[in-house]
């Protein structure tokens, strides 16, 4: 018998064709789908990432961003409140003056002078010089200095042996672990955390994020649209996190 | 006649021995298939792969949780990515599991490893690429027609 040809003619030059091109075009393609930053490049400090939270617009009984941050990283918990992990959280404050109720979405603050690599004995929680202060869990011994040292209570400690956790968010028993700004995103290039995303999804637009040097950026917008203050300004940690409407 | 079966027999024995106590060069049958399968090389020479790749990784993880630098070439997610293997359901074993990649080397060595408790074994989550944002829906776009084209040269490849 024959050997019957595999690919017709119009198939083998439909294929080299599609070859021909990709190998041409897929270069240019690739540079342009990847943004700002290239996988390979090193984060600069030109680059301050922030965050702008207007709690006039954060609503009550809404959840939408800690469900996101519980999704994003995998931090499923164990049913047990006092000692689950908590990236971010809603606290309902009262003001005493005019007994009104607010809740506010409360998380890792990126502070520029953060207390809690002022106590760490081994370095790992670190303040990357994009401005995200994050916990090296290779070398976090668990001591849980930091959990002391923040004013914030915004960082938790994983008690128990963990089986469930997403690829780009490691995380194990004996580290203590924060909000990092989604950095895995934003190495990725997407400037949006998974809470803003959320939030903005909800239609509530609560939270902003962004680039502080980036004039056009939603945060920068949400800050000159409104006052934002920090959260005890007293101590002057300057936070790259702030909050407006409180 | 006799005399050279046995001399045959013992050099055969001689010439075999080494290398059931050596590692080197010894093809694992893994239960399941997994992407690296397909490929003829990894991200560097197989020898090199065998003795440094704990080096590539500890320079690796150092660059990309302080400086946020995530090459995909010898990113322990990349790794797992491609030499998870998937059982016939399609569903993925933990790589650190019995009988798996890392799992059977680390066992005839001896080298115990805990990147798994905390590293996900299996790609799990949302993958940080291909996600649709406000802001760049175009370069979703582009995402999307680069991967078909990139699937089609894949189906041109492997008819060869």
């Amino acid at each position: 018998m024959k050997n019957k040809p595999t690919t017709s003619r119009r198939d083998f030059i439909v294929k080299s064709l599609t070859a021909i091109s990709a190998v041409y075009f897929i270069p240019d393609i690739i540079t342009k789908a990847e943004s700002a930053k290239p996988l390979a490049q090193e984060v600069t400090s030109d680059t301050k990432w922030a965050m702008s939270i207007d709690v006039d617009k954060c609503a009550k009984g809404c959840t939408a961003c800690v469900d996101a941050c519980v999704e994003e990283n995998g931090l499923y918990g164990f049913d047990r409140p006092e000692t689950d992990s908590q990236w971010i959280r809603k606290l309902t404050i009262k003001n005493i003056k005019d007994d009104k109720i607010k809740v506010v979405p409360m998380l890792c603050q990126h502070c520029e002078n953060p207390p809690c690599c002022d106590v760490c004995p081994t370095g790992a929680s670190f303040r990357r010089v994009d401005g995200i202060v994050m916990v090296n869990q290779h070398t976090c011994i668990g001591c849980r200095y930091c959990m002391m040292a923040c004013p914030f209570k915004a960082r938790s400690f994983v008690h128990e042996n963990l089986t469930e956790q997403v690829t780009n968010a490691p995380r194990g028993k004996g580290c203590v672990e924060s909000c990092n700004f989604c950095a895995n995103r934003i190495d990725h290039g997407i400037s949006t955390t998974a809470c803003e995303e959320a939030c903005m999804k909800e239609g509530h637009n609560a939270i902003s994020f962004g680039d502080l040097s980036d004039t056009k950026s939603r945060v920068n917008s949400a800050l000159k649209k409104k006052d934002n203050r920090r959260l005890r300004s007293d101590l002057s940690l300057k936070q790259r996190v702030t909050y407006s409407g409180i | 006649m006799h005399q050279l079966a046995i001399r045959l027999l013992l050099s055969i024995l001689i010439l075999v021995t080494p290398n059931v106590f050596s590692h080197d060069g010894i093809n694992h049958s893994l239960i399941g298939k997994s992407k690296a399968d397909s490929q003829e090389q990894c991200v560097e020479p197989t020898e090199i792969m065998q003795k440094e790749h704990f080096v590539f990784l500890y320079h690796q993880r150092d660059k990309t949780v302080i400086k946020g630098v995530r090459t995909k070439n010898h990113s322990f997610a990349n790794c797992i990515d491609c030499h998870v293997s998937y059982d016939e359901k399609g569903k993925a074993i933990p790589i650190n599991s019995e009988g798996q990649f890392c799992q059977t080397c680390h066992v005839q060595t001896a080298v115990n490893i805990d990147c798994f408790s905390c590293h996900a074994s299996v790609p799990r989550g949302r993958k940080s690429v291909a996600k649709i944002t406000l802001e760049n829906e175009h370069n979703f776009h582009i995402t999307k027609l680069t991967n078909e084209i990139i699937n089609h040269v894949g189906d041109y490849s492997g008819e060869k």
